[in-house]
């Protein structure tokens, strides 16, 4: 009986000592992992929190640009956002930046497996074809603002040449409130088009055949396997394509900048703009900082519905 | 825990995207009992040894002379390094005065990257007096004797700031109307002196050209306020309120509007609106423009007919004043007293007389020395731009900018609510009146 309790406490305190090491071991390994992360954990601490946090305290105050000094004015740039003459370039420029991101993601997703479906094909030629349309993507925004700028000049522009050889009056393309967001799209789409391609089509890639092949077995129709077989299956890469084309467009700047300096009468004026133009021209570097907290808060939201969304929608089975 | 997961790579991005594009990296100065330095009352005492250069330094000028100018800035930039032992001095251009005042304000902000001097569009020159962003030169000109009674009076006003001189004239222009004058002589044309001949004119010239009468500039109120101005509309009134609503003010946005609605005239807004009208006025498809004199030479280089040039015609009160245009020179005053200093030298060489005739001979800048235009090459000068007659015979009517430190933002609305009025069909009434309440709004909350 003593020997078996003796016998007990001694795997007792063996198991007792082994737990402590695997405790000891997981929590250096823990430790271990902290460490690595932390140089990044700083980087993003310095910045990006921290000016993030700047940005909160800077809209509680009366901060010019130009002047050293400053004070807390409490809530008085948030009543003017909301209730003064800011609300009314808030709405708009919000209105603006949501169809610009409408027109955006549009273009990047239907125009994106529009162009994958047409240039599937793994030849040679084909591939040439791919190049071509990828490669605005990496010619630089400004570049492509510049050369847009002449293309859609309203009495020297190419577009407009073409328009008159079919009989169609020329279009006052970037001065005119119904046609210049639609103008500075037209940027957008040349570029981004091609990349929306390339990402689906190597998702496509992914796709096993079996599936095509048993679908064609059973008779379906290539419509009908588009539909059920290749949508359902590009899910995954349709939701990356969408979070990350919402969030690059609701920052556009540069195309808006060069092509409309965010007018006629502010019909293209995105919401970076206007912090832009708060900051920078009006010099109204508080009223800038309350626009882009309240930005912030939009976009954090919109992100979180669009995790969500992906938790409940997307369909990880390729 | 995924939940979490997502939502701290949701803030992280987020946090990244909010960061970029709210242009908030810029420090927050931290409050401080700080005098600005055209407060300092110790720096109104001359003292000559102060302000003099001692060491060798190499200094930067930002400037805003465009690429057709670049052997010209070359020219004068070298003659002054190699008039002297101490100063190096590097040109550097920025871009349009708008990227100018950008890189200035935001190197200013951060307290580094400031030039030795700077140039500054004319209508700056009151926000960076109030916010301390150009040095109170009164100090330097007292201890070094400069004169400053040979620049003409309004451009010295152009170029104060609460009675302090926060820089100094250098290259200026003012609004003037350019025509075809070959077309306007075949066709007996002639540039009226009132504004009530003004439709008149813009009929003939609209028939001479197939196109329009004029363009009026509206990228930038600078070439239309003159009409309110000389009317009589205050702009900015004594009690520190908007008058663009008042009856008079009204009456000179029908105006405009009207030659507009009859084709008369194009409101010229846009990215590209001015190189679109001088591509119309070059091609002959506007007979006139309203524009800025600096840009002569370039109008006359580019057109195959002769370019004639009229004073803006009087109000119908006979007011015939105009604006003066163009930059001033300032020093920032972040900069350490040395980099000051050599900055003063240089600046003292830029708007001396010999190089004051420089750039008005190279560019379409008018000569800001009083005593220029009395000297034999003021008399050539006029030689060899006899359309700069009607600027000197005009010469004291050219007035400084209205001088408010929310200018530029009063500014930025009045030529949305103009864009909205002319060329989107917004309705006059309303506009006028939505815009004069943010203007208030603007003026009420401004530092003064």
């Amino acid at each position: 009986m003593a020997e078996n309790t003796l016998e007990k406490n001694t795997v007792g305190t063996v198991n007792g000592s082994e737990k402590k090491r695997r405790l000891s071991n997981r929590k250096k390994s823990r430790i271990q992992e902290f460490l690595f992360v932390l140089p990044a954990l700083i980087l993003l601490a310095v910045f990006t929190y921290y000016p993030i946090a700047k940005l909160f305290q800077i809209s509680l105050t009366d901060w010019n640009l130009l002047r050293p000094e400053w004070t807390f004015v409490g809530l008085k740039n948030w009543k003017w956002l909301f209730n003064g003459s800011g609300a009314k370039y808030l709405w708009n420029s919000l209105e603006v930046t949501f169809l610009y991101s409408l027109g955006e993601i549009f273009a990047t997703l239907v125009g994106g497996i529009l162009f994958a479906l047409l240039f599937k094909r793994m030849t040679r030629s084909f591939s040439a074809m791919r190049a071509i349309i990828f490669v605005p993507k990496y010619v630089a925004m400004s570049s492509c603002a510049v050369v847009f700028l002449w293309i859609l000049n309203t009495d020297h522009g190419v577009l407009n040449y073409l328009l008159k050889l079919i009989g169609i009056a020329p279009v006052d393309w970037l001065n005119q409130e119904s046609t210049a967001l639609i103008s500075v799209l037209m940027t957008t789409c040349w570029r981004v088009v091609g990349y929306g391609m390339m990402i689906y089509l190597s998702a496509m890639m992914g796709i096993s055949p079996q599936y095509y092949e048993a679908a064609a077995l059973d008779g379906a129709s290539s419509t009908k396997q588009f539909f059920k077989i290749t949508l359902p299956l590009l899910s995954p890469t349709t939701l990356f394509l969408l979070v990350t084309t919402f969030l690059s467009s609701m920052k556009v700047f540069q195309s808006v900048d060069i092509l409309t300096s965010g007018g006629p009468a502010r019909s293209t004026e995105v919401f970076v703009y206007l912090i832009y133009r708060y900051a920078m021209v009006d010099f109204r570097m508080d009223r800038a900082a309350t626009s882009a907290v309240f930005f912030f808060i939009i976009l954090l939201i919109g992100t979180i519905c669009t995790m969500k969304f992906s938790q409940n929608k997307v369909n990880y089975d390729s | 825990m995924k939940k979490l997961l997502a939502i701290l790579l949701a803030m992280s991005m987020v946090f990244a995207l909010a960061a970029c594009g709210g242009s908030t990296g810029a420090p927050v100065p931290e409050e401080k009992d700080s005098q600005t330095p055209a407060e300092s009352p110790d720096e109104t005492a001359a003292d000559a040894d102060k302000y003099a250069v001692t060491e060798p330094i190499e200094i930067v000028w930002w400037h805003a002379l465009e690429e057709q100018y670049t052997d010209l800035v070359n020219e004068v930039v070298n003659d002054f390094n190699s008039s002297q032992d101490l100063i190096t001095v590097k040109a550097q251009y920025i871009g349009a005065y708008k990227d100018v005042n950008e890189a200035l304000v935001a190197a200013h902000a951060a307290g580094t990257g400031l030039p030795a001097l700077c140039v500054a569009n004319t209508d700056y020159v009151a926000s960076y007096g109030a916010g301390g962003v150009f040095e109170n030169l009164d100090p330097y000109i007292a201890a070094t004797n400069y004169d400053v009674d040979d620049f003409s009076k309004g451009l010295l006003l152009s170029s104060q700031y609460d009675g302090k001189q926060v820089a100094m004239p250098f290259l200026h222009s003012t609004q003037i109307i350019y025509y075809n004058k070959t077309m306007a002589d075949e066709n007996g044309i002639e540039v009226p002196t009132s504004i009530e001949d003004f439709p008149a004119f813009l009929e003939a010239g609209k028939k001479a050209s197939g196109g329009y009468g004029t363009v009026v500039p509206g990228w930038d109120q600078w070439y239309f306020e003159t009409l309110y101005l000389n009317e009589g509309v205050d702009i900015i009134t004594k009690d520190g309120t908007c008058d663009l609503n008042s009856e008079t003010a009204l009456g000179v946005t029908n105006m405009i509007k009207d030659w507009c609605d009859k084709g008369l005239a194009y409101f010229a807004t846009g990215t590209d609106a001015s190189s679109a009208m001088r591509q119309k006025f070059y091609d002959g498809e506007a007979f006139s423009v309203m524009h800025t004199s600096s840009l002569y030479n370039n109008y006359v280089d580019k057109c195959d007919f002769e370019v004639g040039m009229a004073w803006y015609p009087a109000s119908s009160t006979g007011e015939k004043n105009s604006e003066v245009g163009g930059c001033v020179l300032g020093i920032p005053a972040g900069n350490d007293q040395a980099t000051k200093n050599a900055a003063w030298q240089f600046l003292q060489y830029l708007c001396g007389k010999e190089v004051n005739m420089k750039w008005a001979k190279g560019t379409g800048y008018l000569p800001t020395r009083n005593s220029v235009l009395s000297t034999d090459e003021g008399v050539k000068f006029l030689e060899e731009k006899p359309a700069f007659q009607c600027i000197f015979d005009n010469l004291n009517l050219i007035n400084p900018r209205i001088q408010h430190s929310a200018w530029s933002e009063l500014a930025t609305t009045w030529k949305n609510y103009m864009e909205i009025m002319m060329n989107q069909g917004g309705d006059i009434n309303k506009n006028s009146e939505d815009l004069v309440v943010e203007v208030n709004e603007i003026l009420e909350d401004s530092v003064g």
